[in-house]
């Protein structure tokens, strides 16, 4: 029973810090790097928040604000002129990165910070006594997937942004303003990265560099998901798996490469990854 | 075997004495550059002198980022994972037999040998038909990670997250190590500006450029890609080898992601694809960061994040380009592009009788999905024969030329090329069987010059020069006479994207015939050309067919073209074959006349 929640808050958790970067990866064909800098902004959204004697859950707000403000920036000034050039667009981000890394540290300092945890305790929950901010996050996650299946599915904004992924020149020529669908998304994405560096403080040590240990992840995570919110769902769910599973049964070092080894075999075998089925 | 044609005399520009300094002069630089640097460590201070050995040492592993990233056009982060398991290697092996010289041949040895096998594993993984350069870089961020993590595991092994330290090492004093470390990175550069100047390096940059065509000239990309993997993997072992006896300590961020990507920042910033840049740029930044963050830290990473961000976006060439482009405002800046005489090189394909069957397709069909693209094609093809492949828009014509050059596309019924079924061969491997084919939209190397191109045509047949360029190039006569008929004989030198569309077409068709195909495809070779170039390409495929060495398959809409030129005529439609037969019976033919007015579709 421990497992299996394990295994659905594990997958929850991941889902929430790769939607970012699946929303980016989809619409802008573009790898943000800088994707663990807005966890990072975000992380530190809370830091302040706490700081100012706010409650703790204002920190989601601002977060996504901020980390929306910030995305629609970067997309002006860095995404923009990269649009062709994919590869070299992976370097800028992650040297954006290092800028916003750098900048956080010469603002609030380089030591790891401590928040409040949004949600403490733990609750009984057939039979275990499991944590309960890991619960509230998987409900928080199947909310987010949600919110992001209907203006996905339901919006105008969405069906832009579906027709933009499956054909942007088609997209362009039909009157679709692709410019500001790429706009919209990049800051969507950041603000959603933002938020999630929020939910992620109750579970690790805020830091410059937080964002980098789980930039990775999502990373692998999103290209075999290959711009699918379904297919992320899917790979969230068996890679976070063989991460609890592996951790749990055969070492803690072999279960943090897990997802990456297993993904990129994954990648290998069928190069659309888990968007086929 | 070769004979000089008389076009050569027209090609060469000038036979000057400037070939024979170009050759020398990077012999001559490296050894001043090694001079200067051996006598360097009597004036430096002790700081610098050991600063800048590691900065050398660093510089290594970014030639080998820059052969790849600049040159091959694979972006990778991997390079650092070779370098920590050299540097790991020695260290290990010195620590548990100390630095005797049976200890120290084994401890080089093995830094080389391993990341060369890991590189053949990571080249495996990261390259196969039709895989894509995002992939080969996710599984470069992916292979430093496991690396790291495999140290922290190895635990008094490998001294987990603390490393190893206090091992013997090779018995040098530290300017010993400065000029062994200077000796290396100059050999290493050295041999890297000989590898890309030389016709081989040409096969890099084809590589980035174009790789299906690198493929579809009987090239093994895959191959390629790999073996330049584990190759530049063991310089990078070897980098790691000096590091770990320099610096007599190994941590596990030598191997890490991190140190990946500063390889990359780098080479960026001293310009990829120029060798020297890199080399200059991670000295150069290696050793003020050493200076300058002592005292800012988080002000010298932020200049340098910046700095990063804003040359990627406005200048991706780098600060070497910076300098190469006032270099070449300066009069003495500008050599004349040179290239290779034309030669004529005697047929090599031992002559077919006519009438042997080159091509036989049996029950073909191809469907994506519930979509039938292509049904029950039964299909002959004999030597000296130039069959046209008529049919409407979407008739399956392009798709049928895609099985017959492609056998890893899914199809069913078989293919055969001169007997050998094709089902499963990779491009480069049917252009092997002696299948050439020339795409709908001019495929050439876009940077490369008009004769690189042709040079890479002819490197299944001939193989390519490692250390230099050859002087002449041998063609068959065929080639030679598309390239005197459109006059691309004369534009040798130039770079295959300032040529004109009819040109490029020229071009590619040459590069085909070049690989002496007994066979020949050609997707609509005279799209949007002239009609004088549309003529000389005709006569070009007539006289190639005429002597009944090879055949040919052409996909054709002008009717006018086809009728011209043709021995017989295939008729597509909605996937089927629907006639076969001589110029004048399909030309005649009622149901080709209702198939292009349309009245065959209800």
């Amino acid at each position: 029973m421990l497992l299996t929640l394990d295994i659905l808050t594990t997958a929850a958790i991941l889902f929430i810090v790769s939607i970012g970067l699946l929303a980016i990866f989809g619409v802008l064909k573009i790898i943000n790097f800088a994707h663990g800098a807005w966890l990072t902004v975000g992380a530190y959204c809370a830091v302040v928040t706490a700081k100012l004697g706010l409650n703790p859950w204002l920190a989601l707000p601002l977060a996504f604000l901020v980390g929306a403000v910030l995305g629609g920036i970067a997309e002006h000034f860095i995404i923009r002129p990269l649009y062709r050039r994919p590869l070299d667009a992976i370097l800028a981000t992650w040297g954006l990165g290092i800028v916003v890394g750098q900048l956080v540290t010469l603002g609030l300092g380089r030591d790891v910070q401590l928040t409040p945890n949004l949600y403490a305790g733990t609750v009984a929950f057939l039979g275990v006594d499991y944590s309960a901010y890991r619960l509230v996050a998987l409900g928080i996650a199947l909310v987010i997937g949600t919110m992001f299946a209907l203006a996905i599915e339901r919006t105008r904004l969405g069906l832009s942004a579906r027709a933009v992924i499956m054909n942007e020149t088609l997209a362009r020529s039909l009157g679709i303003d692709t410019g500001r669908v790429r706009l919209v998304v990049f800051m969507i994405g950041a603000g959603l990265a933002a938020l999630a560096g929020v939910l992620l403080t109750p579970l690790t040590s805020v830091d410059p560099n937080m964002g980098v240990a789980w930039l990775i992840g999502a990373f692998m995570l999103v290209m075999v998901a290959d711009a699918s919110y379904l297919a992320l769902a899917a790979a969230c769910l068996v890679f976070g798996a063989a991460q609890v599973l592996i951790s749990t049964f055969v070492s803690p070092i072999l279960g943090s490469i897990a997802i990456a080894v297993l993904a990129a075999l994954v990648l290998r075998i069928s190069p659309k990854g888990f968007s086929r089925a | 075997m070769l004979e000089t044609a008389p076009v050569a005399r027209r090609a060469v520009p000038a036979p000057g004495r400037r070939p024979r300094l170009a050759r020398t002069a990077p012999f001559v630089v490296a050894g001043l550059t090694a001079l200067a640097l051996w006598i360097a460590p009597l004036v430096l201070d002790t700081f610098a002198v050991n600063v800048l050995t590691r900065s050398m040492i660093y510089a290594v592993p970014a030639v080998t980022v820059d052969l790849l990233w600049g040159f091959a056009g694979i972006l990778t982060f991997g390079q650092a994972a070779f370098f920590g398991v050299g540097a790991y290697a020695a260290a290990m092996i010195l620590n548990a037999y100390g630095a005797t010289p049976l200890g120290i041949a084994a401890a080089l040895a093995t830094a080389i040998a391993a990341p060369a096998l890991l590189g053949l594993v990571v080249g495996w993984l990261s390259f196969y038909h039709r895989s894509t350069p995002l992939y080969a870089s996710v599984i470069s961020l992916v292979v430093p990670i496991v690396v790291v993590q495999l140290i922290y595991a190895g635990g008094e092994w490998t001294g987990s997250s603390s490393g190893l330290v206090g091992f013997d090492v090779l018995p040098f004093e530290i300017e010993g190590y400065f000029r062994l470390a200077a000796l290396v990175l100059v050999a290493v550069t050295l041999a890297a500006w000989i590898l890309v100047r030389s016709d081989a390096g040409r096969a890099l940059v084809a590589l980035r450029d174009n790789e299906a065509r690198c493929a579809y000239l009987g090239l093994n990309p895959r191959r390629l890609q790999i073996l330049l993997t584990a190759g530049l993997a063991a310089v990078a072992g070897f980098a790691g080898f000096l590091f770990a006896n320099a610096s007599g300590v190994v941590a596990p961020e030598n191997a890490g992601f991190l140190f990946g990507t500063e390889l990359v920042i780098w080479v960026a910033l001293g310009g990829r694809g120029t060798l020297l840049g890199p080399v200059l740029g991670t000295i150069a930044i290696d050793y003020l960061a050493a200076n300058l963050s002592g005292d800012l830290p988080f002000l010298w990473q932020l200049l340098l994040g910046t700095a990063f961000v804003a040359i990627i976006i406005l200048l991706p060439g780098g600060l070497a380009d910076l300098v190469g482009r006032l270099w070449r405002v300066l009069p003495f800046g500008r050599s004349g592009p040179s290239a290779p005489a034309l030669a004529a090189r005697e047929d090599g394909t031992e002559p077919t009788a006519t009438d042997t069957s080159i091509l036989k397709v049996q029950g073909l069909a191809k469907a994506y999905g519930s979509l039938t693209v292509l049904e029950a094609i039964d299909l002959e093809i004999r030597a000296g024969e130039l069959v046209s492949l008529v049919g409407p828009n979407g008739a399956g014509k392009t798709t049928l030329m895609r099985c017959l050059s492609d056998g890893t596309e899914p199809f069913t019924g078989s293919i055969a090329v001169g007997g050998t079924a094709i089902t499963g061969l990779t491009p480069n491997r049917i252009v092997g069987l002696g299948v050439g084919r020339k795409f709908q939209v001019a495929s050439v190397f876009e940077s490369l010059s008009v004769a690189d191109c042709l040079r890479l045509a002819r490197a299944s047949h001939d193989g390519l020069n490692p250390t230099g360029r050859a002087a002449t190039l041998g063609l068959p006569q065929a080639a030679l006479d598309v390239l005197r008929m459109t006059g691309l004989d004369r534009r040798l030198p130039e770079p295959a994207r300032l040529l004109s569309h009819g040109q490029k077409q020229a071009l590619e068709l040459a590069m085909v015939v070049a690989l002496e195909p007994r066979l020949i495809l050609l997707d609509e070779p005279t799209a949007g050309l002239t009609k004088a170039e549309r003529t000389t390409i005709g006569r070009v495929l007539k006289d190639l067919t005429a002597n009944g060495r090879i055949a040919a398959v052409l996909v054709e809409h002008d009717l006018d073209f086809v009728r011209e030129i043709s021995s017989r005529i295939v008729v597509l439609h909605q996937g089927r074959l629907v006639l076969d037969g001589t110029v004048e019976a399909v030309v005649g033919s009622e149901l080709v006349r209702t198939i292009y007015s349309g009245g065959a579709h209800g």
